[in-house]
């Protein structure tokens, strides 16, 4: 029956094509729209740290301004101070811990026809690459040492490995950074977390930085952050690089991997028992104030999914629902349309739920074939979103397999509901009234 | 001569396809005026006036690649060689780039030591050719000289003691006074002179809320990297871009020399912005369009299953006009219907995005002028059935009664 259902519904179809077309464009339109940001969206908020979104932390401390609380949404600054960063990694207590923060060196190699390059840089202590979980596919991570007393080693990202060395094995190779040389003792995989979960107060869409070195060079070659630095206390810094160091400005991301409830519990006192000790000595001034958030909780908090794209979100779902109830008033007036035929097939003998049955077999045929148009407007929908944000939000704005079975999902259920109704109210046709007027 | 009677009870038999049509302009107009104050938002902040010549510049960044670069040598070099260059108007150096997304900002004070109640603003380390390479206007006071440059070491600390402000910050920091000869603090003793006041210049960051808090100081710092602003010559500067860091790299190899001309950075960095107001206007002018062709589909099959009732009017003597009246005043009784519920369902979504997603606040002005717009889209959809259904033969009322 449903084979013989379906050849019917798609006769129906061709009998009234502009009606059809009609039909199919706006659930296409609507699901086209919706997929569009709702892709995005979804893209935006995926947590590259889920596995280990229980033993993962962001630490924030409240080291401000007494007068005036950070300006963001659970008033404690994004990153630490030096010297705060310096202090809680004397602590033994995390499974692994890091302080970090984004810079930038000029990149070259010896004898090398390369041109010299910018490139970024993370200046990370060693765990980056175990709490992070990042790949490697030489070598591995930098000494204990190296976080304390500048060494110069580095750690290439694939891509970067591939432009210096054609993807050999680089381990124990001189790169050139800002004229120093620098050991390779590493090359990690691919790893593109998206977003960039580790740091998302510089740019959240932004891609991984394509080399890595040790956190124990900062005074050897005066590192200053290539990300945000923010100070209040500015009357009171030294002289020097080292007065800089000692500062209360804060540019230092840090995170920390706790295995259980024990040891988050022993951590917390750690930090409340250093932020004691610093208000003795005169510092944090504040009422004493630290947070240690999960990646999920910490993707939130840094509104990586930006009110703009909630927004959107909202559109295009009330978008697809106009579409429906549109889908609906049409799919009505062609139902009734065709009244007669199904007076008539009543009349031999077809049960309401045939005919009920028939009608939504129809309607889904519509849904599947806007499903299909609709995949079709996400995709120009994505590209024209990359086009629009300048390669800003390259990481994310792409379709996967899910967000297109999403879209023939979305696209069937909006055409289901759609026909419900019509095809509920054609199944109550009473046969007689068009028998008599045929 | 409305026959509102009648026609309200043939609604009343009809009234699933007419809640639909009620509903489906309900949610455009709730939809609809609430994009329509986005998308005004966003293009009044694209349009703001930035007080630069923006067309006109080229960004330069120099990255040295010597650990121990001497950069303030390399910039009295560099501005030598870019000043001289053909078609070049003028040249600076400066800590970053305006409208580029990323800066420097401090609070500052009108009293020695203050630590509260301080004012931010975005600031500028250049040297005093910026006003003349940035295209902006000095309305009261100086320029600084040339002997008021200080160049020095990151990681020293020197007082600064005269500063160029624009006239957003002159009146946020001095509301209703000369900035003139006043000082500004940066939360210690040492005042810095406000020696001059420019026009207008936005700044840093487009999506910061003190936007228009400037101050500019003839500081240059011995820094790994620096930037370069150029102004070209009107129309000549995609010729000057090309030569840049050929010269540039000539005079001195030592450097990664990276170069972006200026309305670039502007239109990444309201790419965000823009991006919001062409969704959204697709999205408005999609909504519209399907909402259109539904009441035309409608329609047409309204009239075609009441196309007997039209025949007998007509033979009746209801003339072609009646008819079309008929149906036209039948849809704005819809339409008023669904703009009384779409109005309301606007301002109370419009609640949550003020509340939520910080948008802005839905007005009686156009909300009105959406509910205008719905109200013609829908007559105009509703017409040419309307006038279809004026040709309807009154034969057709004799034939199979």
């Amino acid at each position: 029956m449903i084979g013989y259902y379906i050849s019917l519904a798609l006769r129906s179809l061709r009998s009234t094509p502009i009606l059809s077309a009609l039909m199919v464009a706006a659930i296409a339109v609507g699901v086209g729209a919706s997929m569009t940001v709702l892709t995005l969206n979804y893209m935006m908020s995926q947590n590259a740290l889920e596995h280990k979104d229980d033993v993962l932390f962001a630490v924030q401390l409240d080291s401000w301004d007494v007068n005036k609380a950070y300006d963001n949404a659970n008033e404690i600054p994004w990153q630490l101070t030096y010297k705060d960063a310096q202090a809680l990694l004397r602590s033994d207590i995390p499974t692994h811990q890091v302080a970090m923060h984004r810079y930038g060196f000029t990149v070259e190699l010896e004898d090398s026809a390369i041109r010299p390059y910018t490139a970024d840089i993370r200046v990370t202590t060693r765990d980056f690459f175990s709490l992070f979980d990042v790949p490697f596919i030489y070598g591995g991570t930098w000494e204990k040492t190296a976080d304390g007393s500048p060494m110069q080693v580095v750690v290439l990202s694939k891509a970067t490995n591939e432009k210096l060395f054609s993807g050999e094995n680089s381990v124990g190779k001189t790169v050139v950074l800002n004229s120093q040389p620098f050991t390779v003792i590493g090359v990690i995989d691919t790893w593109e977390p998206s977003p960039k979960i580790y740091d998302v107060n510089n740019s959240s869409f932004a891609e991984v930085e394509s080399l890595f070195v040790p956190f124990g060079l900062h005074r050897k070659l005066e590192i200053y952050s290539w990300g945000n630095t923010n100070g209040w206390d500015s009357g009171e810094e030294g002289e020097g690089y080292e007065g800089f160091l000692q500062s209360e400005s804060v540019w230092i991301q840090f995170w920390v991997e706790l295995s259980d409830s024990e040891q988050k519990a022993g951590y917390e006192s750690f930090l409340t028992a250093y932020i004691q000790g610093q208000k003795d000595q005169g510092r944090f001034e504040r009422p004493l104030k630290f947070a240690l958030s999960k990646p999920s909780e910490w993707l939130v908090l840094n509104e990586v999914l930006s009110d703009d794209n909630r927004v959107l979100g909202w559109v295009s779902l009330a978008f697809l629902l106009v579409c429906v109830i549109n889908a609906v008033a049409l799919l009505l007036a062609k139902f009734l349309r065709k009244a007669p035929e199904a007076g008539v097939r009543r009349a031999l003998g077809a049960s309401r739920n045939a005919i009920f049955t028939q009608h939504l077999i129809e309607s889904s045929t519509i849904g599947i074939l806007g499903g299909i148009a609709g995949i079709l407007l996400a995709f120009m929908g994505i590209s024209g979103i990359r086009y629009l944000a300048m390669g800003q939000l390259d990481t994310v704005a792409r379709i996967d397999w899910v967000m297109v079975a999403a879209a023939i999902g979305l696209a069937l259920i909006a055409s289901l509901l759609a026909g419900l109704y019509p095809a509920w109210r054609i199944s109550r046709t009473n046969p007689s009234i068009y028998l008599k007027t045929q | 001569m409305l026959e509102l009677q009648p026609m309200l009870s043939a609604l009343w038999r009809n009234k699933v396809p007419a809640l639909l049509i009620s509903l489906q302009l309900a949610l455009t107009l709730a939809i609809i005026s609430n994009i329509v104050i986005i998308i005004q938002e966003r293009i009044e902040k694209i349009g703001r006036p930035t007080g630069i010549a923006v067309e006109e510049i080229i960004a330069i960044n120099v990255m040295a690649i010597p650990q121990d670069y001497d950069m303030i040598g390399a910039i009295s070099a560099d501005m030598d060689l870019l000043r001289k260059l053909p078609l070049v108007k003028d040249a600076t150096v400066t800590n970053q780039v305006p409208l580029s997304q990323s800066g420097s900002a401090g609070t500052f004070y009108t009293q020695p030591n203050q630590k509260v109640g301080g004012e931010n603003s975005n600031r500028y380390n250049t040297d005093p050719n910026f006003i003349n390479t940035l295209g902006l206007k000095l309305v009261a006071g100086r320029n600084f000289t040339n002997t008021e440059m200080q160049y020095y070491d990151p990681s020293e600390i020197r007082d600064v003691n005269v500063a160029v402000i624009t006239q957003q910050f002159a009146e946020n920091i001095y509301p209703g006074q000369d900035p003139i000869g006043k000082p500004l603090y940066d939360g210690d003793s040492h005042p810095i002179e406000i020696i001059g006041v420019v026009e207008r210049h936005l700044g840093a960051w487009v999506d910061w809320s003190k936007a228009g808090n400037v101050a500019f100081f003839p500081i240059a710092r011995n820094t790994q990297d620096i930037n370069y602003l150029v102004r070209a010559e009107p129309g000549k500067r995609d010729e000057v871009l090309k030569t840049l860091v050929e010269k540039l790299s000539e005079r001195d190899p030592q450097r990664v020399i990276k170069t972006r001309i200026l309305s670039e950075y502007v239109a990444r960095s309201y790419a965000g912005d823009n991006l919001m107001v062409k969704v959204l206007s697709i999205v408005a002018a999609t909504l519209s369009f399907i909402v259109a062709l539904g009441i035309v589909g409608l329609t047409i099959f309204w009239i075609n299953q009441r196309a007997k009732q039209i025949g007998v009017k007509r033979a009746l003597g209801a003339t072609r006009s009646n008819i079309s009246r008929y149906f036209l005043v039948e849809n704005s009784l819809i339409a008023v219907t669904g703009i009384a519920l779409g109005s309301a369902a606007a301002l109370i979504v419009n609640q949550y995005m003020v509340r939520d997603y910080s948008q802005p606040v839905l007005t009686l002005v156009p909300l009105s002028i959406c509910a205008l717009l719905v109200l013609v889209v829908s007559l105009t959809a509703a017409l040419a059935p309307a006038l279809r259904a004026a040709n309807i033969s009154p034969a057709t009322a004799t034939r199979s009664v």
